[in-house]
């Protein structure tokens, strides 16, 4: 008894951060998955990188490689949010592919030049995979800050995001300040992948964003429950993977992926069976 | 001071190097169903989305709406004066993966009428319920907006319009994509609009058979450039409609309704 008290004393901070991130992502799946730019969390999180990476050539180190990550990551979403695809003629998901290679050509770039200036890059190189399991209280405490924004947002621009989320065009006919809420919505994306990124990872952050988010469409219907339910499971994968990792010894950032991952299955099989049974004849598509 | 709720004076646009609409004069007085009609590219579309600040890009000249100087006005403005304009696009919008009901969409309309910061009221709700009665889709309220069939997902989108209590309601081809049983229900829909409550509506289609009863005004569009003006009945010839449209199209008037008929081979 007394070694699990010590043993969830020494992983609380893991377990809890885990599952603040999973939230977190989890709720900006939600908006992301949404409107069908799920590549805009890739997009955002590897400018962060590329901004970390740099910021680690000029000598940063901790806590303040998040400056130059929140600067890059800002900096993308600001871009995306200002740019009209009826001004530019290009379809976001095309211009969100086109400013993600140009992050990572920097990001590996800069991973390039360490080797050049006899620099140690292992600092960013486990910004690239995170590093969950050496997350320690002071994570834990700037993630829930940064959750505890995220969540005043939606609260205040409850009726916006839903309408942006349902159509940026439909939402502007209706007279809803579009650009100013988008482009708050954006930063608030880039600071959370920014602060989340560094504890689960680049890759990682991208399975808790969308997975919990698919899975909550699956299941409910209606803009809060999908909220609440997309935060919920985020939590759930980011806590459960972690618990498989440790129970079975295996790595902790694939368990997490692997267990939102299955999630999202388990919430296929309930909507088709759910389906199913209203329309009794097991013949309607699935949504 | 006019009774226009639309008033266009030298509207240019261009685009890729062209003039894609040059509008003279355009004047719609309030209380009036006006139909825009033309073939695609005509810039029947382009037109609307001038007339609500949605195309700034490479035009030029007045466009008036509601009395406000629409290429003047900033972001907040359009947003103020979108608020007094239930549009309804084309396009339907909402992909599979919303998970937004037909009720939150139609509460979608009084999101920027009720302000930045301010969560919808009781009165909004109750708006929001009425209309969706109204239009006869109570039944289908807490239903996924994406389950609908297209043309419910019309009337729902017309419902998001008319919840913003419009002072003129403009509708972008409402009938794209609909069957039979959906077009006339929208036609339907429109007209009651325009009876009972004395909406002003302006309408734009590519079809005669879309044109509902109350419209008494066409505004034929052709090639960027507005050819007619007047009555459907003054408007809508057989000639006029077989040069618009190429090969040998006879033009039916049947009381308030019109069709066109095809009588033989399409030449353009």
């Amino acid at each position: 008894m007394s070694e699990l008290i010590v043993w969830l004393a020494d992983w609380a901070p893991v377990m809890v951060g885990g599952a603040v991130a999973g939230a977190s992502t989890g709720m900006l799946g939600v908006y992301i998955i949404g409107m069908r730019i799920p590549f805009l969390g890739v997009c955002v999180s590897h400018a962060a990188l590329a901004g970390a990476v740099f910021g680690s050539l000029f000598g940063l180190s901790g806590p303040m490689l998040l400056v130059p990550a929140l600067a890059g990551a800002i900096v993308t979403a600001m871009l995306l949010g200002m740019l009209e695809p009826e001004t530019t003629r290009i379809n976001i998901n095309v211009l969100m592919g086109l400013l993600f290679t140009l992050s990572m050509g920097l990001a590996f770039l800069g991973i390039g030049l360490f080797d050049k200036f006899d620099m140690s890059d292992n600092n960013v190189r486990n910004l690239l995979w995170g590093s969950l399991i050496y997350c320690r209280w002071s994570h834990v405490a700037l993630m829930s800050a940064v959750a505890a924004v995220q969540v005043a947002f939606v609260v205040l621009f409850y009726k916006e995001m839903r309408a942006i989320m349902f159509s940026r065009f439909h939402a502007a006919a209706a007279g809803v300040h579009v650009t100013f809420v988008w482009t708050i919505f954006l930063v608030l994306t880039a600071a959370v992948l920014t602060v989340n990124f560094q504890t689960i990872g680049g890759l990682m952050i991208y399975s808790l964003m969308a997975n919990p988010a698919a899975a909550a469409f699956l299941l409910v219907k209606g803009h809060g429950r999908a909220l609440g339910v997309a935060m919920l499971l985020g939590a759930a994968s980011g806590l459960g993977g972690f618990v498989i990792s440790a129970v079975a010894d295996l790595p902790t950032g694939a368990m997490i992926v692997i267990f939102s991952s299955t999630l999202v299955g388990l919430s296929a099989v309930v909507n088709y069976w759910r389906r199913r049974g209203k329309s009794g004849l097991g013949r309607t598509p699935m949504r | 001071m006019s009774d226009s709720v639309i008033q266009i004076d030298n509207l240019e646009v261009r685009a890729g190097g062209r003039i894609i609409l040059s509008v003279e004069n355009l004047s719609i007085a309030a209380g009036e169903s006006v139909t825009v009609l033309g073939p695609n590219g005509a810039g029947k579309s382009t037109l609307l989305k001038c007339c609500l600040g949605f195309f700034k890009h490479g035009s030029s000249g007045q466009v008036r709406l509601l009395g406000e100087n629409v290429p003047r006005l900033g972001a907040a403005g359009l947003s103020r004066l979108r608020r007094r304009v239930g549009y309804v696009p084309q396009v339907l919008a909402a992909h599979s993966e919303v998970p937004l009901t037909l009720r939150e969409v139609v509460a979608i309309g009084r999101s920027g009428i009720a302000g930045l910061l301010r969560p919808l009221g009781q009165n909004d709700w109750r708006i929001v319920d009425e209309w969706i009665d109204r239009l006869g889709l109570g039944q289908l309220a807490g239903n996924a907006y994406s389950d609908l069939s297209g043309g419910e997902q019309r009337k729902a989108l017309i419902a998001r319009a008319m919840v913003q209590l419009p002072e003129l309601l403009v509708l972008d081809e409402p009938t794209a994509n609909l069957d039979l049983f959906w077009r006339e229900q929208i036609v339907g829909v429109m007209d009651e609009l325009f009876r009972q409550i004395h909406m002003t509506i302006l309408l734009v289609c590519h079809e005669l058979e879309v044109i509902p009863p109350c419209c008494r005004r066409v505004v034929l569009l052709e090639d960027g450039r507005i050819s007619s003006d007047g009555t459907p009945e003054e408007v809508l010839t057989t000639e006029r409609i077989a040069s618009l449209y190429g090969g040998s199209l006879t033009v039916v008037h049947n009381g308030d309704r019109h069709a066109v008929i095809p009588s033989g081979g399409m030449e353009r």
